[in-house]
């Protein structure tokens, strides 16, 4: 085949190329297909139609739901009006507190609110969460629901958080430190709460219209009788009555027994007062308390051991039933019943109190005193040994008196040691234009003591003073700028009195028992003293008053101890060796030995 | 004591509800206008599952807190409230499910729906909260507050409550309830 190629032509005049034949004729190569050879079949597959409901998995329940409990809760009795906001007094002249800006950080400190806990005996549910529930006690006072005269302590919270959830509770703080405060805003507390509905506080006799004047103070919202007078009105007080809190002492209460037992006359908290009244477990006085119905049982007592510690296990014998096995060693005594009682010092709670400053003066006593004393006591012993087997601690115990007497004034020529003394410190306590009390075991002393003091205008409050007539002692004593001086015995005004605008104390003769001198001592050094309160002990040297002071001071330890630790079952007091101790008495009675 | 006069009895609803692993639990306090306590109620834990939190979408947390737990504390409980203070803000929704005021405390740490209105008063040491929705609420409420004692601050009862969930919870409450 020739090429065409036009590009090429004038190579033709070059001569003619040579021409190759060649064959392109393309052979067919047939062979048959073996899947013609087979017949056609038809596939048939079966399809399902659309008539069936689709598939559906469930996810569950898409709507929520919750279930709920729920308490209610005694509702309040009544809720007070707010009182009518007071008039702004007129500024006097002088210094004022300033009212400074709070610093921008004043808050970022958050402080410790004090609630109430339940108690771990607490076991129903309503019990426990109304405890939980309950408003902070911090605070509670600063609205104008809840009037007080000034705002509790700390500490006193505290105790009025122990207080509220306990059916038995001792409260047993150190004198001075507003044991009745506590129990009264306890009280007014579980009352707003709906908690409690009736109440009976039972305290001595010469603390009713202390507690009257208190209870006013610190629950004026809380209307209270004194159960008194006649029988058919003491009668009305116990059954017909629905005033929510009544006031009565020990002896009416023994008095109307079978009013206070009878079932109708339930209570659902009682208070008991200088609770060492029942330490006696068979006196009649206890009998009766412990029969009062009741559902909740407190008690009150700067002293509860004052001589043993069974003191303490009678008191519980009407706090908790039960609570202390019969028989039980006393150095198990803490730990059954620390639950129950709170105690609490000056030194713990109040570091900021003004101190309190013994002031031990042991004195000569007079030539006359001396010789006077110095016969007496030879005269005596020889009486007692004189006496033999016949000899009892009373004759013992009219020596010692005798001689006390001696050591306060010598009966002939009326000279006293003590007298001058005080007359010298009150000279002092008077040109300062503060107060002084002075106590003494007897009231004679008392009225001698009054004529020589005339210049101080004394006030005398003991045993002879009508009960009508002491309040006003005490607030002309408060409120008198010219009454210096306060004359006391020890029986009538060591408990329950508040006297801490006095910054001196004398005991002119001493008592048998340390916690009775220390209960007359804080009349002085409570809560609210401001400045220190000067503590005068007058001890006439190498006298009976000087051996007895050394073993009551001996002693003195043992009563923290007891409730620190409950292991030194000892009596407080003197006991009927110690007593036979004092002198030297040859031929002691056995029992006594 | 005195009798008071119908116009001076208040009850404050407070309600609370703690996130925890085992689902939202609503406590409730009403008080009297002292704080004391008047009735406590509390629900069983609410635990969403995955489903429902993707179906609820955004919406879940405050259909809990205001339709489940709030409504139902509120409906049950028998002492009705004059006003209901609460620490989640996101249960200000309850409101419009109930006829009484709602204001939540602001605390630093929970969301605040965005047009929640804020004011303060000497009743709560923390700012009150009041739904956009019903700022209208607002005189009424201050009207309300100046009847609370003065002792009060609306912020403090939750811990209360707090402190009475888990005590219930312990007691073994939480379960008897579901």
């Amino acid at each position: 085949m020739p090429l065409e190629n036009d590009a090429e032509a004038p190579l033709e005049n070059q001569g003619a190329p040579d021409v190759l034949e060649l064959d392109l004729s393309l052979l067919a190569d047939v062979r048959t297909d073996g899947r013609f050879e087979r017949p056609l079949e038809p596939n048939v597959r079966e399809t399902r139609l659309l008539t069936d409901s689709p598939w559906v998995r469930s996810v569950g329940r898409l709507e929520l739901s919750v279930a709920t409990e729920g308490w209610t809760f005694p509702a309040p009795p009544v809720e007070l009006p707010p009182p009518a906001p007071k008039p702004a007094a007129e500024l006097a002249e002088g210094r004022h507190v300033a009212n400074l800006p709070q610093l921008p950080d004043k808050d970022t400190v958050q402080k410790q609110r004090v609630r109430v806990k339940p108690t771990a005996d607490m076991v129903m549910v309503k019990d426990r969460l109304l405890c939980l529930l309950q408003p902070p006690l911090d605070g509670l006072f600063d609205g104008r629901s809840l009037e007080v005269p000034f705002a509790p302590f700390p500490y006193q919270l505290e105790g009025i958080r122990f207080l509220m959830p306990r059916t038995a509770a001792l409260l047993a703080d150190e004198m001075g430190l507003g044991k009745t405060a506590q129990i009264i805003l306890a009280l007014r507390l579980l009352f707003h709460q709906g908690a409690i509905r009736r109440g009976l506080i039972v305290c001595p006799k010469p603390l009713v219209f202390n507690w009257a004047r208190e209870l006013k103070s610190w629950a004026p919202d809380l209307p209270f009788e004194t159960i008194e007078g006649d029988p058919e009105r003491r009668r009305t007080a116990w059954f017909t009555s629905n005033c929510p809190l009544k006031v009565v002492n020990y002896e009416t209460l023994s008095r109307d027994a079978d009013h206070s037992s009878d079932p109708r006359v339930k209570f659902d908290v009682v208070v008991l007062d200088e609770a060492q009244r029942i330490k006696n477990r068979d006196s009649k006085t206890a009998q009766v308390v412990r029969a009062i119905p009741r559902d909740r049982s407190w008690a009150i007592s700067g002293t509860p051991i004052e001589n043993h510690p069974d003191d303490l296990v009678n008191l519980f014998a009407y706090l908790d039933p039960g609570r202390i096995p019969p028989d039980t060693p006393p150095k198990r005594l803490q730990q059954l019943t620390s639950d129950c009682i709170l105690r609490r010092t000056k030194d713990i709670v109040q570091s900021d109190m003004p101190p309190k400053v013994m002031r031990d003066l042991e004195l000569e006593l007079t030539p006359a005193q001396r010789a006077a004393y110095t016969l007496a006591e030879k005269e005596g012993v020889i009486h007692l040994n004189d006496l033999g087997d016949t000899l009892t601690v009373q004759h013992v115990f009219q020596l010692v008196m005798r001689l006390k007497q001696i050591c306060n004034f010598d009966r002939l020529t009326g000279e006293s040691a003590k007298l001058e003394q005080l007359v010298t410190d009150m000279e002092e306590v008077a040109e300062s234009g503060q107060k002084a009390i002075v106590f003494s075991q007897w009231v004679e002393p008392l009225h001698t003591i009054a004529k020589a003091l005339e210049r101080y205008n004394p006030l005398e409050y003991h045993g002879k003073i009508p009960q009508p007539e002491r309040t006003p002692i005490l607030d002309k004593f408060k409120n008198d700028p010219k009454a210096h001086v306060l004359l006391m015995s020890y029986g009538t005004g060591s408990v329950g009195l508040n006297l801490q605008f006095t910054n001196y104390v004398f005991l002119f003769d001493r008592w048998w028992n340390p916690a009775i001198e220390d209960q007359a001592i804080n009349r002085a050094h409570r809560v609210g003293q401001k400045s220190t309160v000067t503590v005068t002990r007058f001890i006439a040297r190498e006298t009976i008053e000087q051996r007895i002071a050394s073993v009551l001071d001996a002693k003195r330890k043992v009563f923290n101890d007891l409730l620190a630790n409950a292991e030194k079952p000892e009596a407080l007091g003197l006991s009927e060796d110690e007593i036979f101790g004092l002198f030297d008495i040859r031929n002691r009675p056995k029992r006594a030995a | 004591m005195s009798v008071p006069s119908a116009s001076s009895l208040l009850s404050l609803g407070f309600l609370t509800a703690l996130q925890e692993p085992s689902g939202w639990v609503g406590g409730y306090l009403v008080t009297n206008s002292w704080g004391r306590p008047l009735e406590f109620r509390l629900t069983t834990a609410v635990q969403p599952n995955r489903v429902q939190a993707a179906l609820y979408g955004p919406t879940l947390t405050e259909y809990i807190l205001a339709d489940l737990i709030g409504k139902a504390l509120v409906e049950k409980t028998a002492a009705k409230p004059d006003l209901i203070v609460t620490d989640v803000p996101l249960a200000l929704a309850l409101r419009s499910r109930v006829e009484v005021p709602v204001v939540a405390v602001k605390t630093a740490d929970a969301a605040a729906p965005a047009d929640a209105v804020l004011l303060s008063h000497a009743r709560s040491t923390l700012g009150l909260l009041l739904p956009g929705k019903f700022a209208g609420d607002q005189a009424g409420l201050l009207k309300l507050l100046e009847r609370v004692d003065p002792a009060v601050d609306l912020a403090e009862p939750f811990s209360r409550i707090r402190e009475a969930v888990a005590e219930a919870r312990k007691m073994g409450v939480t379960n008897r309830a579901a």
